[in-house]
Order: structure tokens, then sequence, then C-alpha cells
């Protein structure tokens, strides 16, 4: 029953992506006349959202890579050490889980426009790396707080090992802890690369070159604007389009999930 | 452990710098704009001291904002609660045939965006030709304007949101239900204990510590999903009825152009998502049960 | 694992590279470039090239850079705040960013009246010579209430009730043209299942009632209302528009609140096309929208203007608006292109989208259909032109919301008129204090 609640709605949008525009007046549960794939060519070609799929794949692929890169060591030293500052910067980071982009974006835009012109540059906007950025930072509190609990519930005497042996602790972090968080690690990808892949607010207001946008930004150029006749199809078919990149990754890495997002979970 | 202090520098500097340039500092900077009347567009910046704030008291939609976010707030985080662990308890304890489907299918409300749930919603919630208005007309129950009727809008968006974030908890107790040791339940079963027993007093407890960080999730996620909702099935209408906290920060700082008033709402739902999680955190404190 | 993070490092730094590469193609401002945004609305952005177009023929030193972007708040609206403005702007108020809006109580926008005597590029008149009397003496045009022009008036419609001519037609019923005759015709309806009236949002309340003000008090009164005159909303003419609004809800089809957030309004707009609905207000632009849609057989598009509460009957005027940024940088440019907006040349090439530029003897030259449009003055209804004085922002304070927005509570019984009134009154109150 539950499934089928979420199973037909879902349905739906595929469906609404096959009609035409005149069939949207009538009954929106009717099934499509035909199937109008033209819609898909449409908002492939001409709504761009070809360029904006390679856009959005290269940023989100890239700010993914700067989170790991930055969250996984800082997310085990927190967790495996304590040192002095430890507890400022973890509260630090908890503090961070309440901030929302919605507000902190234009603090953000002005300061890199600050930025630019008081280096003389154009630089830091319309730049698929600085959006990487961003977005990597803006998901840093979330991420390290999901690793930093899964490095909790690791034993320690595969690291104690590791040290009699004298290995460097660099090296333990690298080679046997992240493999061992592996799970954890599939879970914050996920997580992240709904997430990225979605943002539509900071792409918006950071990307102003039209070559530059990212999918959720363009799809809004496929939108109903007041005032204007509408283009259901083509909408259906680029939020398919957007959609169907998130479906595939999550049936792939579904049964991996489950496994790494024991949050605060049981003590092994 | 011990270990040396540039390891551990170079292990959370470049995390930490990156935290403080890009979230701290423009929080700051919200704390510090939500002091000035400022437009956002000219270079005319007035100091107010705590003039923003005291205006928002007298405010009334902001004070209904407040009460809408909260009201989702509560009867999203229970409903969805409630859903997600006995969904997830059902898919991980009985023999469920195609356990793997399930879980796809749940999680997909979570990955739409908020467009194509708005879309869906609407198409539900049509007051003549609608799905909701379809099935009450067959138990024989008047139509409802579920987007129309100012006391009604608001449950509209709850269900909505119920939808939406169900399938997201559910595989995240799912997971820490199946680190649960088999050989609990055994033991419970041989005392001959009901699965009502043994999903309080084997399950639960166990799972106690996730069920509470997730706690903070729901209040962190509720903020953000119900404006992502609202703006895009009903903008806050009909007649500011459906008004949530960053839908009304919006309407404020970009189209009644009061950028400092608008961020005087962002404290205030900082101030208030991180005290309330912190009570809740306070409240649902207990021993945690060791293996 | 080592494999996926020495993987994942190596495309990271190749695509760090690659995002070097892609951002090197920054563009370079010339003296020479003017910079046009415009809103691409109902009327598409096809017109806006060609005008551009024509404009770099009869200027040869400029080289126009067209931005058209449904969502145009969105794309220059952060380019603004960081510094980077448009030379013109084509942006109406009244829109739900309310950007216009913004530049106006920032006081951004640079004094347009001189440009009013320029000579219309490629012709031997002057700007003003050509633009229809009356349409830069509004506070459309004009917000400061400082006899200067800040906002050029644009495509300009009519605004009333659109109607199935055809269904009138058949069933014998005349079309009303006081208050009285329209309940009476209303009943009628009601009678056979036809609610007379509904609307598309609470925000086409503006021209409605726009309208309604100035046939219930004149033109005079109308300019008190919208300056915040004090004591204004006390009086009996303002009463009676009021009163009429709530009446009107007893008349209204019943899914038309549920119908009026989000996207769902088009099903509003849907009822007339299906005659379930008689009336509702709306601009030109309607007929574009539903021009896919389905629609009663023989249906034929109707427009009126709003019955006449005393004497006369008025219909508001909507036009959009043109603007140049305080900031813009190449301002002589951009003043040139506003005026051969007004050129025959740029009308005809907007007359032929359908948009209406406000210019003497333009009316000979549009289609049947708008023909029927644009005839509501010559048909005896009054012109009323402008919206409400600009103010400083005032906090948790809107006008829009407190006039506009409300009527929806008023359809679902949620508001009485009384406190709908003194909620009005209110925040005109709080905005007389902040008048520019």
């Amino acid at each position: 029953m539950l499934a089928i609640s979420v199973a037909v709605p879902v349905a739906w949008v595929f469906m609404a992506s096959l009609k035409q525009n005149s069939e949207f007046y009538e009954s929106p549960w009717k099934l499509p006349e035909g199937f109008n794939f033209k819609n898909f060519t449409d908002a492939w070609y001409d709504a761009n959202m070809g360029t904006y799929f390679i856009n959005s794949v290269f940023v989100t692929l890239m700010a993914i890579a700067i989170l790991l890169a930055v969250a996984l060591p800082c997310a085990y030293v927190l967790s495996r050490f304590s040192f002095r500052g430890r507890g400022i910067i973890k509260a630090l980071f908890m503090g961070g889980l309440f901030i929302n982009v919605s507000y902190i974006v234009v603090p953000i835009f002005l300061m890199l426009v600050g930025l630019n012109r008081s280096l003389q540059v154009t630089f830091f906007l319309n730049n698929h790396f600085v959006l990487a950025l961003v977005y990597a930072s803006t998901a840093l509190p979330f991420t390290i707080y999901l690793l930093q609990s899964y490095f909790a519930t690791l034993p320690r005497a595969y690291e104690e090992a590791a040290y009699v042996d004298g290995c460097s602790p660099f090296r333990t972090m690298l080679q046997i802890m992240v493999p061992m968080a592996r799970p954890s690690i599939i879970t914050v990808i996920l997580f992240n690369f709904l997430s990225f892949w979605n943002e539509y607010i900071i792409a918006l207001t950071f990307m102003t070159d039209d070559v530059m946008k990212t999918l959720p930004v363009g799809l809004m150029n496929l939108m109903k604007a007041q005032n204007a006749a509408a283009q259901y199809g083509k909408m259906y078919a680029g939020l398919v389009i957007v959609m169907l990149p998130t479906l595939i990754l999550y049936i792939l890495v579904q049964k991996k999930l489950t496994e790494g997002m024991t949050v605060g979970g049981i003590k092994g | 452990m011990k270990t040396s202090k540039s390891f551990l520098f170079f292990c959370t500097f470049p995390a930490l710098a990156l935290f403080l340039i890009f979230m701290a500092y423009p929080t700051i900077s919200v704390f510090v704009m939500s002091l000035y009347k400022w437009g956002g567009y000219s270079a005319a910046k007035t100091f107010v001291g705590l003039n923003n704030f005291r205006a928002l008291m007298e405010d009334d939609r902001f004070i209904g904002s407040f009460r809408n976010s909260v009201i989702l707030l509560v009867l999203v985080s229970i409903v969805t609660l409630f859903l997600a662990l006995w969904c997830a308890n059902a898919l991980t304890r009985e023999k469920i045939r195609a356990k793997g489907l399930f879980r796809v299918i749940f999680y997909i409300p979570n990955i739409l965006s908020a467009v194509v749930i708005a879309a869906i919603f609407s198409a539900i919630y049509d007051p003549s030709r609608g799905l909701a208005n379809s099935l009450l007309s067959l138990v024989g129950i008047e139509p409802v304007m579920w987007l129309g009727n100012r006391s009604v809008v608001i449950y509209s968006i709850a269900i909505a949101m119920i939808w939406q974030a169900t399938g997201y908890y559910m595989v995240m107790y799912m997971s820490s239900m199946s680190a649960v040791p088999h050989s609990l339940y055994e033991a419970a079963d041989i005392e001959g204990a009901s699965r009502k027993t043994k999903f309080f007093s084997v399950t639960l407890p166990l799972i106690w510590t996730n069920v509470r960080t997730t706690l903070t999730f729901f209040i962190i996620s509720s903020i953000n999903i119900s404006f992502l909702l609202v703006r895009a099935m009903t903008g806050g209408g009909p007649d500011g009825a459906s008004e949530v906290f960053l839908s009304y920060m919006y309407e404020q700082a970009y189209t009644n152009s009061s950028y400092g008033y608008g961020m005087a709402i962002g404290v205030v739902i900082f101030v208030f998502s991180f005290a309330l999680s912190a009570l809740v955190n306070l409240a649902t404190r207990r021993e945690i049960v060791e293996l | 694992m080592k494999k996926i993070i020495s993987i994942i490092l190596c495309a990271f730094i190749c695509l760090s590279a690659l995002a070097s590469c892609r951002n090197r193609n920054a563009d370079n401002n010339s003296s020479a470039t003017l910079k046009v945004a415009v809103l691409e609305s109902a009327y598409g952005s096809e017109m806006w090239e060609k005008v551009c177009d024509e404009f770099e023929k009869v200027s040869e030193d400029v080289n126009v850079e067209l931005t058209a972007d449904k969502n145009l708040e969105d794309v220059i609206g952060s380019k603004m705040k960081g510094g980077d403005y448009p030379d013109v702007v084509h942006l109406a108020t009244g829109r739900e960013a309310a950007l216009t809006e913004t530049m106006i109580k920032e006081g951004a926008l640079t004094d347009l009246s001189d440009v009013l005597d320029m000579k219309v590029p490629g012709e031997e008149v002057t700007v003003s010579e050509k633009i229809i009397p009356g349409f830069t003496d509004t506070l459309a045009t004009n917000p400061y209430q400082n006899k200067k022009t800040y906002l050029a008036p644009m495509f300009y419609s009519p605004c009333g009730l659109f109607y199935d001519a055809n269904l009138l037609r058949e069933k014998g019923w005349e079309l009303p043209t006081t208050w009285d005759e329209m309940w009476a015709l209303g009943d009628k309806a009601m009678a056979e299942g036809i609610y007379l009236f509904t609307y598309p949002t609470a925000g086409y309340f503006d021209a409605f009632i726009y309208s309604l003000l100035a046939s219930s008090g004149g033109v005079d009164f109308y300019n008190d209302v919208m300056n915040y005159r004090e004591g204004v909303w006390d009086t009996s003419e303002a009463k009676a528009v009021l009163d009429i609004v709530a009446k009107l809800k007893d008349y209204t089809e019943p899914t038309t609140v549920a119908n009026s957030t989000g996207d769902n309004y088009l099903k509003n707009q849907q009822l007339v096309l299906d005659g379930k609905a008689i009336f509702m207000p709306n601009g030109t632009w309607v007929v574009e929208e539903m021009a896919d849609a389905p629609r009663a057989d023989g249906f034929e598009w109707g427009f009126t203007a709003l019955p006449a509460i005393k004497d006369d009957r008025y219909s508001f005027t909507f036009f959009e608006q043109c603007w140049i940024p305080q900031e813009a940088k190449n301002k002589e440019a951009a003043r040139e292109f506003v005026a051969f907006l007004y050129s025959d040349k740029a009308a005809q090439i907007f007359a032929e989208y359908g948009a209406v530029q406000p210019i003497l003897n333009m009316t000979d030259k549009l289609s049947e259909e708008n023909k029927l449009f644009y005839s509501v003055y010559e048909n005896g209804a009054k012109a009323v032109m402008g919206g409400f004085a600009a103010t400083e922002a005032v906090e948790g304070v809107s006008i829009y919301n407190t006039l506009f927005e409300a009527v929806n509570s008023i359809m679902t019984g949620d508001k009485t008129v009384d406190q709908w009134r003194s909620e009005i009154i209110s925040v005109s109150d709080k905005l007389r204090n902040n008048l520019k």
C-alpha cells in the first residue's frame, strides 16, 4: 500500500514527460496519447540541458572529491585522538549543522565579489571550482558528523597493531582506517551527490554566465513563467533528465547504504 | 593515542579553514546585517540596533510563519518517526520478498526535486478531479479544498513532507536495526516475547542513539524542506496561510527590499533550531545500552 | 580502496585544471557595448533580438549585448549585487520578485526626463511627441512625484474582464454595465449552474481594484489612495469598492481559491474557457497563455471594462517599464536605445508579436483580436494608470499583501470586510510616513 503511494506518483512524472502540451489540460491521471520523445530532444538541445548536464556532472564530482579529501582526515582525527581544541572544533562543526544555506548565500557571494574587486580578477565568480569548493564547505558539518560517528564504532585494535609495526599515522589512516570506513564513505557520497546535484540557490547566485549554469538552474528556464504559454512536456522531460542519474546511482549503491548509516549507532 | 602535532594540524586545518571561510564568516555577517536597515542594492546601510527584532515581534505574518514552521516540525517529525520505525522494523524483521525493491521505492521521494513533488501533489489535491477528493467522494465526504482552505493548507503540506521524508529515515533505521545481533531476538523468542515486546524492549533501546540523532536531522531538514515545498506548491498562500520561516525570510529580504530584516529572521531561525535541538537532546538522554 | 582514492585525487587534479581553462573566456568590456536585459514574457524574446539588430543599424558604433530571460530577476539580481549592472533593463513593477520596486525604493534609477525630449533615432520627432499623452505622468513612470520620469512606459494593455462572448450570446444575456446589472446576471447564471466570477490569482485584483477605485471616486480620489492620503479608506467611495469585492464571494466559483496558488491558476482561467464561470479579471496576454487549452464549442474571447459604480466605467491600463540603472556604465547609448524603442520600426516589430507600444496611431496596425481589446477606451471606458507611490522599505509591511493577497481570505470567509479595511488603513498609515 505504501509502496504504491510512492510508485504511482513517480510513474506519473515519467508519463507526463511523454505528453504533448495540449494533453496537460485534460485530466492529470490520463495516460499519454503517444510516446512524445520530442520533449526530451527539445529539452536536451533547445533548452541547453546537454551543456548544463555536463556542468553539473563536473561540479558535483569535483565537490565530492574536495569534500572527501578534506573531511575524511578531519573526521578521523576528531574521533580518534584527544588534543587541545578538539572540543571546540567538534562544537563548531556541530553548530554548523544548523546553518542554512539560504541565508548565507548572499554573504558568501558578496565576499567573492569583494575578492574579485580587490584582486582585480573575475576568477571567483562563474567558476565551477569555486562553486564546488563552496558546496564541499557547506556539506562539511554533516559529512564530518557522519564519518566521525562511524569511525568511533571501529575497533582500535587495528590501529594499535599498525603502530606496533611502526606505521606512520598518515599511512595508518589512509591504508587501514579509510578502507574500513568504506560503507560510511559510500553513504556520504550518495547523500552529498543528491544535495549537490539538486542544489539550486548557490548555483543560481554564483553562475551568471549562461554556459556555466548547472542543471537545476537550467531547469528553471523550462518552468512555467507567469503570463507566458507553458511548455509542460519539455519541463517534465527536463525533470526526468535531472532525476535519472540520482535514481541510477541510488539503485547501484542502495545495498551498501544500509551498512554505512549507523549514525551514532551501536558500539561494537 | 599520542601522535605528532603536525599530523593533527594537517588533518584538521583544511576542513577548519573551509568551514571558517564559507560557513562561519558568512554566518557572522548575517548576524551583523540583522542589525542594519539595507535594501540589498544601494550603498545606504543604516545601523538600527535591535529594531529589526523588535519589528518581528509585532509582525503578524512572521508570527504566522513561526507557528506554521512549528506545526510542521512537530507533526512531520512525529508521524515520520513512527512510520519510518514501523516500516524499518517490518522490513528488517519480517520475511518479506523483494526487500531490495521496497528499499529502492521508498527512498525515491527523497531524491525527487521539490518541483516534481509539488506537481505530483497539485494533481492529488486538485479540488475537482484530484485523487484525494475522488477517494473522499467514494466514502461520501464533501470535497476538501486542500490548498485553498486556510486551516487545511498547512496539513496538506505536512502530508507531502511526510511522504517525502519517510523513506529516508526508514533506510537510516534499517541500517542500525540490521546491526542488532540476531541472538538477542532468538533469546527473546525462547522467552516467548511478542513482536511488540521485541520491538520495544530489544530493538528500540538498541537503536536509541540513532533515533536521537535523527531528531536533530528532523529539525534541520523540516525547516529546509518545508521551504522548498511551500515555495513550489503554494508560494506561501492563500494570503500567507502557508508561509514558513525561510519563505518569509525570502519574501522580506528579496521582494520587500528589507534585506536586514530578512537576515534578522535568519538569525531567529538559526537560534531557534539550535536551541530546540539542544533541548530535544537533553530531554531524550537515556542510558546508552552497551553490549 | 587505495585505488579509489588515487583515482579521486587524479580526477580532482584533472578537473581543477579543466576548471581553470573553462574560465579563461572572461568577457572584455569595450565601451561601445550596450548591455540590454529584458524580461522574456508572453511575447517571447525574438522581437527583442530583431529590435536590437535594428538599433545596431541606426547607431553603428554600438554593439548590443542582449540578455532575455523568463526569470530575469534571478539572472541580473545577483550580477547587480556584484556591481555588474546592465545599461538598459526592461522589467515591469508588480512582478513577484519586485526587483523594479526595490530599485525605486533604493533610488537606484537614472532620471529619464531628458530622453523624452530626445529625437527618436532615425526619425524627426521627439519621444514625448510620440508617446500617448498621460503615459509619462503617472506614478508608474514618475514614482517620486517630482515631475521627473524614471521609468519609460512600454507595452500597454487594457485590463478588465475577459469572458466567452459566444456564451453570453447563446444565453441571450446582456453585458452588464453597472454592478446592479452584474449581480442580476450573476443570479440568472447561478440558476443555470454557471458561476459569475473567477480569478487567476489574488494578484490580479490589483488592476481590478484600481479600476473600481477610479470608478467609485474619480481620478483624483484614485490618486489620493495611491498616495496613502489620510482617511481615504474611511470614505464611502473606498468602502463601496471593498464591499463589491466582498459581495463577489457569493458569485465566485468555489475552487478558485484552492487553485489560486502555485502554478494551478491556469485551472481558474480554464473555468472561463469551459463555460463554468463567466468573468475573470485578466490582461491581453491571457489569449496567448491559454492558446493550447481546450475550450467550449464556439468559444470566442470577449473583453469589457469593469461595470460602473457611479457614472463612469474605467479600465486600468497596465504597462511594462523600461529603466536605466544609476550604475549603468554606458548611459549615453542607453538613452539612445530607450528613445529608439519608440521608433516606428521598433513599434512595428513589437506589434508583430502582440506587444503594443504606447505611441500614437498604433491601434490601426493591430491584429483583429487585439483591436477588440484596445478599442475598449473608444467604447466609453476611461483609462486609469499607475500604481502606489514609492516609499522607503518598511519591514514586514506590504500594501500588496494587505490589499490584494487578502482577497483570498475574503473569498474563503476568513476575513470580514471590516478586518480587511482596518488592516489596509494601518498599512497605509505606516507607508505614508515613509513616502519618498
